[in-house]
């Protein structure tokens, strides 16, 4: 994929498997290490990986919404009527 | 050799320990309290497991009564949040309606991966370098959650908790039911799915 001797395809579906699991931490050192010298010689890989990086960076920066106002007044008065008031 | 019969489990102690207690020692009216603790969290879950609002309403009314009925049998052997959102998720998977946006498909690994040599980009993307507060804006939050909805349930539910909920792989794992494995198999391919829609808003839809 880049012309460099060393590179094999094979390595690039290993990695594909194990990207999430790589951006979450959730490998060995060893694993780490391999998919890290693959991706710094594959710039398709790299690409791959750093997007999905995004990916999962922007899903844990999106905001929540504030809840309506009248829909939490709706929700507290249906509470109401089931939880007995002590 | 002795053994313990039936071992009492660990108590979390959590932030919503006493309130719980004090609701189940009968002063059920704090549980209004328990409500307004979770409910824009519990919105904002309905919203994007949902798409209509009415349904995500009806979601979060039935989630909270279902936490009223059966807070009783809360044995803290869990945080309280964990337990939340696991009634919450019986209670979505219970409604079984079918998506017309979101079918019950499998996603397979197969279909996300990097097209054929002709078409491997050699460059990394501007979207994945550019600071992300300036990325991420009100439109691109709106395209993130409109494209969530999109994916089949089983998908959306594990890249909800996941990314979203900041929930943990075991977390989530107990929450669904399910192994950590499966938990990771889904989010990833929930994960190559969103950036794939992703790819295509940056390149082509903007």
């Amino acid at each position: 994929m880049t012309g460099d001797d060393h590179h094999d395809h094979k390595h690039c579906l290993e990695m594909f498997e194990k990207l999430s699991e790589y951006i979450d931490g959730e490998l060995d050192h060893a694993t780490c290490a391999k998919i890290e010298e693959h991706a710094n010689n594959c710039v398709a890989c790299f690409s791959c990986m750093e997007t999905l990086k995004r990916t999962v960076a922007l899903c844990k920066n999106v905001k929540d919404q504030p809840i309506p106002q009248e829909f939490s007044k709706k929700l507290q008065e249906i509470i109401r009527k089931v939880v007995p008031i002590s | 050799m002795t053994t313990e019969k039936n071992p009492t489990p660990q108590q979390i102690k959590d932030k919503d320990f006493d309130l719980i207690q004090a609701i189940n020692s009968g002063e059920v009216d704090k549980f209004q309290d328990l409500v307004k603790r979770y409910e824009a969290k519990l919105y904002n879950f309905s919203l994007r497991m949902c798409r209509d609002p009415s349904d995500a309403e009806d979601m979060i009314q039935d989630t909270f009564l279902n936490v009223f009925r059966y807070l009783k049998n809360f044995r803290y052997e869990t945080k309280f949040k964990n337990w939340l959102y696991k009634v919450a998720a019986s209670t979505c998977f219970k409604k079984r309606r079918k998506s017309k946006f979101a079918p019950d498909k499998e996603l397979s690994l197969e279909e996300f991966l990097p097209n054929d040599e002709a078409e491997k980009p050699d460059h990394v993307p501007q979207w994945a370098l550019m600071p992300l507060d300036k990325l991420l804006n009100e439109e691109l939050a709106g395209v993130i959650n409109k494209t969530i909805i999109t994916l089949p349930k089983k998908y959306r539910m594990v890249i909800l908790l996941r990314d979203i909920e900041g929930f943990s792989t075991t977390e989530s794992a107990q929450i669904l039911n399910l192994s950590p494995s499966n938990v990771k198999v889904r989010l990833h391919r929930a994960r190559l799915y969103l950036r794939e829609k992703l790819k295509g808003y940056f390149e082509n839809d903007r």
